[in-house]
């Protein structure tokens, strides 16, 4: 094994934690404010469908590529962000079942955008493909600092997204910890009924946790699309949505923790990359290699689930006639 | 009014929007709309197609739509008997393929007499299931695990798992999937000829049947059943009530996945006769749409299964007859699970309209 190999385990192990943190964040988000959420999964490639059909758009009528990135990343957290909406008015307007509208909403987010994909391929610029086709995001490399051993792996080749990535993280733990709507919005998890009492507004916190929850998510999506894929497409169903989930949960639902969580995900799933790669194994090998997260999950939940403490208002929409 | 037959008339209510909607988006793309469902019901048998291929007709569709059916049945029950423990069970499509796969190497790829080997597929198929879907369920009792979590995350280590050994040991070259059972394992009769006709005779279907009354009865009819509902409905007074919760829920999660085990077999050594390497059947997931529909009842999700099913089994003959995208079909079966979800609150709409003229009435009677 050397340096080289540590380095890439890094670099792609950074690009593919931070956009499950940023989802893991939602996530939090959501249920913090008393709102179950499994739908980050369908929120995310709503997003990255939302904003990749922005991009296309804007690159078919020329506009230069680094605008179209920020067009799409603005899209994709509008996208996610009002496809949530849907899940927010199930739970909170018609009192579906949280799980079970979650679920809903990821099988129906990829029956829509695959089903958009063709039709939208079709009709405006006709070709037949399950597909867009994104331009391969550039990577920046910090000059000075990248060339430290193993710590200047942080600084090589970073996708923009990652900063941004950052950036939204400390806005997130900010906006949570700092400000009134975030003690509130936690205390709607815990206590609905004290909220309520102390004048707040407990749907409208419940709403806002789930479009947060959205925005966030369709913002992993799209990185998931600019990085890992390349493309927007079915593809983007691969899970990663159950993974963030599994992410905070691990991190008892607090952020520092649930980085932790990520970044064990993703370095677990590049160091099993450069593993197939070291040993020179044919490719179904990597088949393997991808269980690598899933299982470590299911590991560490094993270890975990039972002294962590959800919210304990979650699943349940607060009903001021139970008061 | 009953509360069933309440459910009743909102699941129809959500198949009609759910139908009108996707009338609606097939007017935008200029199709028609009618024309369109009509192919859906010709492509799935249960109207004549313009011109059949040789030694096939309507009823070679149909039997072929029974075909498909079965797996579905199964499936949705053990949707339903998950839920109805108050448990999600959204690896069905995950236990399905480990069944499926188990038995296709123990017993598909053995030269077994069709009188052994089809009752061993079976076996095989519900043992296995049963053991992930327990699993599952001694993960959520014993660690607190989310059984959602849990079980996605092994529905992708199933996928990825099985997709290697496929690749490296059972694959065939020309197809790019495993390589296909033996007949005498396959619990689908194929192209057997009645009266001139071929068709294809689906072995599990009694079986798929007889699991719904059983599972009925189990539920409605017997202690173990009670306490699973119990536990379902309220898991605290469930314990204050001397039930064993994480036994229940363990139990819960076997017969689950048993039942899943069973559609995995009639899946992929049944109306298919090889594995597609890492794919997931979306039987697995429709299922759960299917268990709403049918309100988690077992008669429920007969009809339910047939509905889907039908509409699934057409798209594909809809679609190159239409030439639109055949996605269009998971569409409508989505939105049929999103207006679905919504039947809780349409139910206590009912229900408050319901206690308020009953308000009224006694009022006057008093008067």
């Amino acid at each position: 094994m050397n340096i080289n190999m540590i380095n890439n385990i890094i670099i792609d192990g950074m690009s593919f934690s931070l956009p499950l943190f940023i989802m893991a964040i939602g996530g939090i988000f959501s249920e913090k404010s008393g709102i179950t959420n499994l739908a980050l999964e369908g929120l995310q490639g709503m997003g990255a469908f939302i904003g990749a059909l922005a991009a296309t758009l804007a690159a078919a009528a020329g506009a230069p590529d680094a605008s179209t990135k920020v067009l799409a990343f603005t899209f994709a957290a509008v996208g996610g962000g009002l496809y949530a909406c849907l899940h927010a008015v199930l739970c909170i307007r018609f009192k579906a079942n949280q799980v079970i509208s979650g679920v809903v909403i990821n099988i129906l987010a990829m029956a829509l955008t695959s089903f958009l994909t063709k039709v939208i391929n079709r009709t405006m610029f006709g070709a037949a493909s399950d597909k867009f086709i994104l331009t391969v995001s550039k990577r920046i490399t910090v000059p000075g600092i990248s060339s430290i051993p193993v710590l200047g792996a942080f600084f090589t080749s970073v996708y923009p997204f990652e900063i941004l990535i950052i950036v939204l993280a400390v806005i997130a733990w900010f906006v949570l910890y700092k400000t009134t709507f975030g003690l509130r919005l936690r205390a709607c998890g815990d206590n609905p009924g004290a909220v309520d009492a102390a004048g707040g507004d407990v749907a409208k916190l419940h709403f806002a946790g789930v479009v947060i929850s959205g925005a966030l998510s369709g913002i992993a999506g799209m990185c998931f699309a600019y990085s890992i894929l390349a493309k927007f497409s079915g593809d983007i169903y691969m899970g990663y949505g159950y993974l963030s989930i599994a992410g905070y949960i691990f991190g008892n639902w607090s952020l520092l923790p649930t980085l932790a969580a990520c970044l064990i995900f993703g370095f677990a799933r590049s160091s099993g990359y450069q593993l197939v790669k070291l040993l020179g194994m044919p490719s179904a090998y990597s088949d393997l290699v991808m269980i690598l997260p899933y299982v470590l999950t299911l590991l560490l939940l094993v270890f975990l689930s039972k002294k962590n403490q959800a919210p304990k208002a979650l699943g349940e929409i607060y009903d001021k006639s139970k008061r | 009014m009953h509360d069933a037959k309440l459910y009743r008339r909102i699941a129809v209510i959500a198949v009609l929007l759910s139908l009108v909607a996707g009338a609606f988006v097939l007017l935008l793309l200029g199709r028609n709309p009618l024309m369109s469902y009509y192919n859906i019901l010709q492509g799935s048998g249960l109207a004549p197609k313009a011109k059949y291929a040789a030694g096939k007709a309507m009823f070679t569709d149909l039997a072929s739509l029974i075909d498909y059916w079965t797996p579905m049945i199964f499936a949705a029950l053990a949707c339903a008997v998950a839920m109805k423990t108050g448990l999600f069970n959204i690896g069905i499509s995950g236990q399905m393929l480990t069944a499926g796969f188990i038995a296709t190497i123990t017993v598909g790829y053995s030269s077994l007499a069709p009188a052994a080997a089809k009752p061993l597929v079976i076996i095989i198929g519900m043992v296995t299931g049963m053991a992930v879907g327990a699993l599952i369920g001694f993960l959520k009792f014993k660690f607190n695990i989310n059984e959602v979590v849990s079980s996605i995350m092994i529905n992708y280590i199933a996928e990825y798992v099985i997709s290697f050994f496929i690749q490296t040991r059972f694959i065939d070259p020309l197809s790019r999937q495993s390589r296909t059972v033996s007949s005498a394992a396959r619990l689908t009769l194929t192209d057997v000829l009645i009266a001139g006709y071929k068709f294809n005779i689906p072995l599990a279907f009694g079986l798929a049947i007889i699991a719904a009354f059983a599972v009925k009865i189990v539920l409605d009819r017997t202690v173990l059943g009670y306490e699973l509902k119990a536990v379902g409905s309220n898991r605290t007074a469930a314990g204050y009530a001397g039930i064993r919760v994480g036994r229940s829920m363990v139990i819960s999660m076997a017969i689950s996945g048993a039942l899943a085990g069973l559609a995995g077999v009639s899946y992929y050594l049944g109306y298919f006769a090889s594995i597609q390497p890492k794919t997931l059947v979306s039987t697995g997931f429709d299922s759960i749409a299917v268990c709403l529909l049918g309100n988690s009842d077992p008669i429920g999700i007969l009809f339910a299964s047939f509905l889907i099913q039908v509409i699934g089994k057409g798209s594909t003959y809809m679609s190159s007859q239409q030439s639109v995208e055949s996605e269009i079909v998971s569409v409508i079966t989505g939105l049929i699970l999103l207006f679905s979800a919504c039947s809780v609150f349409f139910m206590g709409i009912v229900a408050a309209r319901r206690k308020r003229s009953d308000a009224g009435t006694s009022d006057k009677a008093q008067a």
